[in-house]
């Protein structure tokens, strides 16, 4: 690595550390260890109807309404092998290619963006900022027609690379919001030492910005993931059978015939798995925060 | 000075694309529900006993009616009880967690993990989730001894939704909070802990004002959500339903009836609505949500 990122490391911290606090008592252990019984109270509590879906996942439809409810039972992968039966690896596909794309395009758009609303003082930042917000402030529900009449008349109907657009648009906001309020993290000494390098713009973001505030861009790319993968209204109305996404899936099995809670909740665990899976990546970005970034 | 006016050229040049994208999606349905909001369609019959078919452009009429219904109202006040409860427990409950999956601890990645597939599951089958848990002879009124109809209408519709809501979106505020926390240095708390802070005074000067950017960017975009809320309360209990319809639902109800014109007049009044929640919080707490605060602070120290 070049002298100019050690420099960078050790303004980093300077920077960021604040007087520290002036503490009086210490009577941490005990209230640690309340904290942590509490901690796990609320995950169990929080975790229940998860695990509740999971188990019915692997049961009989019959097993699945007993009263009361059984705990012990045969378990069965049948009720993955129906949902798949029916279809769901199309739907999935195009959720994925949904999601990456546009996700891919919210960073491309919004990472520029959000370092260009960073860069203080700026004339109209607010008013830039306040127009993306904006646009997340129309209910869906006014907009479905007017994009559906659009969808219509550049052929985009049932079409996946509708959803990427709107997906897009739809992330953009809250990313670019996000991203600035990491950028605004960073020093402004790291910043002009790679200016002073004779850094690029490109490079410079690169190379200086992006790897300082990576834990950052791993929580809006996991958020912009989420956020497509599970998004319903868009989907439902401007796709069927060609371009659904998984949640058009599960919803079109519901309404079929009938409400089958194991089959169901198998392909709801089979729904969220892949972005259980992203999430676990993403995680390792999201551990490698600022002080482990900028030292390596 | 010149490095400013390089600056905002070079802020132009990589705003222009994202503005281009955003004013096309969201600018033309704005408008297109503005117009609409003035007009009414279908066939009606006009003073003179003659049918009128088509758009007609009646003015603020549809405006008009939507504040005189009390129907509006009771959709107005569920928005925004369900707005203010949901937001707030979510915000508790998401600091909570991006505190516990910030901690240092066994099985870490098991507790990230888990915290955040409520969030990862589409609100459609969430929404049956809960009913599943909700209805007569569910879950809930197993553990709680009661006997409530959770999933019909009244309070307890209510309660339905706002903990459904909270279990899912709470993860959403810890992600944000979380990827907060991870720029704060261990050093600072380092040095607090020399300082012999305890672990509430480290939260409480330490890492609450250092995440409070983060928090405050995701209470804004929560609410802008959880105003426009519809498909949850919509699967969980159901249209028309007084106890849980929000503006959202009682617009796609009027796009529903084909009363595009009314159904567009309540969009844009809960358009509005957002606008000013969403200014009134800007306005408040514009200097730590926009970061003048913060760069002030970095100026004086570059100085």
């Amino acid at each position: 690595m070049t002298a100019s990122t050690a420099s960078t490391a050790s303004a980093a911290s300077t920077a960021l550390t604040e007087d520290p606090p002036r503490a009086r008592g210490r009577r941490g252990r005990a209230g640690r260890a309340a904290l942590t019984t509490l901690t796990w109270v609320v995950a169990v509590l929080f975790v229940f109807p998860l695990v509740w879906m999971v188990l019915t996942s692997f049961k009989q439809e019959a097993d699945a309404y007993t009263d009361p409810p059984r705990l012990f039972f045969t378990p069965t992968l049948d009720q993955f092998a129906r949902v798949l039966d029916r279809g769901f690896l199309p739907y999935l596909g195009n959720s994925a290619f949904v999601t990456v794309l546009s996700t891919l395009f919210v960073l491309l758009l919004g990472v520029p963006a959000a370092y260009a609303l960073s860069l203080a003082p700026v004339r109209g930042t607010s008013n830039a900022l306040g127009f993306f917000l904006s646009t997340k402030m129309l209910p869906i529900v006014a907009a479905i027609i007017p994009l559906y009449v659009i969808a219509q008349n550049v052929q985009l109907l049932d079409n996946v690379w509708a959803l990427v657009v709107l997906y897009t648009a739809m992330n953009l906001p809250l990313a670019i919001w996000m991203m600035r309020s990491f950028f605004l993290e960073v020093p402004k000494e790291v910043i002009e030492a790679g200016q002073m390098d004779g850094a690029r713009l490109p490079t410079l973001l690169l190379r200086v910005v992006l790897p300082v505030v990576a834990p950052g861009i791993a929580a809006t790319a996991l958020i912009c993931v989420i956020f497509s993968w599970t998004e319903f209204f868009y989907a439902v109305n401007l796709t069927s059978a060609r371009a659904g996404s998984v949640p058009v899936f599960l919803v079109g099995f519901i309404t079929s015939e009938g409400l089958y809670w194991a089959q169901l909740s198998a392909a709801a665990l089979l729904a969220s798995l892949p972005v259980v899976i992203v999430g676990w990546i993403a995680q390792n970005y999201l551990v490698r925060g600022l002080s482990m970034g900028a030292v390596k | 000075m010149n490095t400013t006016a390089r600056a905002g050229r070079t802020a132009a040049l990589l705003l222009s694309p994202t503005f281009l994208v955003l004013a096309l999606v969201v600018g033309y349905p704005l408008l297109a529900a503005l117009r609409e909001s003035l007009h009414r369609s279908g066939d009606e019959l006009d003073e003179s006993g003659f049918i009128v078919s088509g758009d007609r452009f009646v003015g603020l009429d549809n405006y008009a009616d939507a504040v005189g219904a009390a129907r509006f109202w009771t959709a107005f006040a569920n928005t925004t009880v369900f707005t203010l409860v949901t937001v707030a427990i979510e915000v508790v409950l998401g600091t909570a967690m991006a505190v516990v999956m910030h901690r240092a601890m066994r099985g870490r990645g098991l507790v990230r993990a888990s915290i955040l597939v409520p969030w990862a599951i589409p609100t459609a089958v969430s929404g049956l989730l809960w009913r599943w848990i909700f209805q007569a002879d569910g879950v809930a009124n197993t553990l709680l001894g009661t006997d409530l109809l959770w999933t019909s209408d009244g309070w307890p519709a209510k309660i339905a939704v706002i903990v459904a809501d909270s279990w899912k979106t709470a993860p959403f505020v810890g992600l944000l909070v979380l990827a907060g926390l991870q720029l704060i240095p261990n050093d600072v708390y380092e040095a607090a802990r020399l300082d012999g802070a305890s672990a509430w005074q480290q939260f409480r000067r330490v890492t609450l004002p250092l995440v409070k950017p983060a928090l405050l960017v995701a209470v804004l975009f929560r609410l802008l959500d959880a105003l426009r809320m519809f498909d949850l309360p919509f699967v969980l209990v159901g249209p028309q339903k007084g106890a849980v319809e929000t503006l959202s639902m009682l617009a796609w109800n009027e796009a529903n009836q084909v009363r595009y014109g009314p159904a567009a007049a309540y969009s844009v009044i809960l358009f509005l609505y957002v606008v000013v929640i969403a200014f009134v919080f800007v306005k408040l707490l514009g200097a730590d949500l926009l970061g003048e605060r913060r760069a002030r602070r970095r100026s004086e120290v570059s100085a």
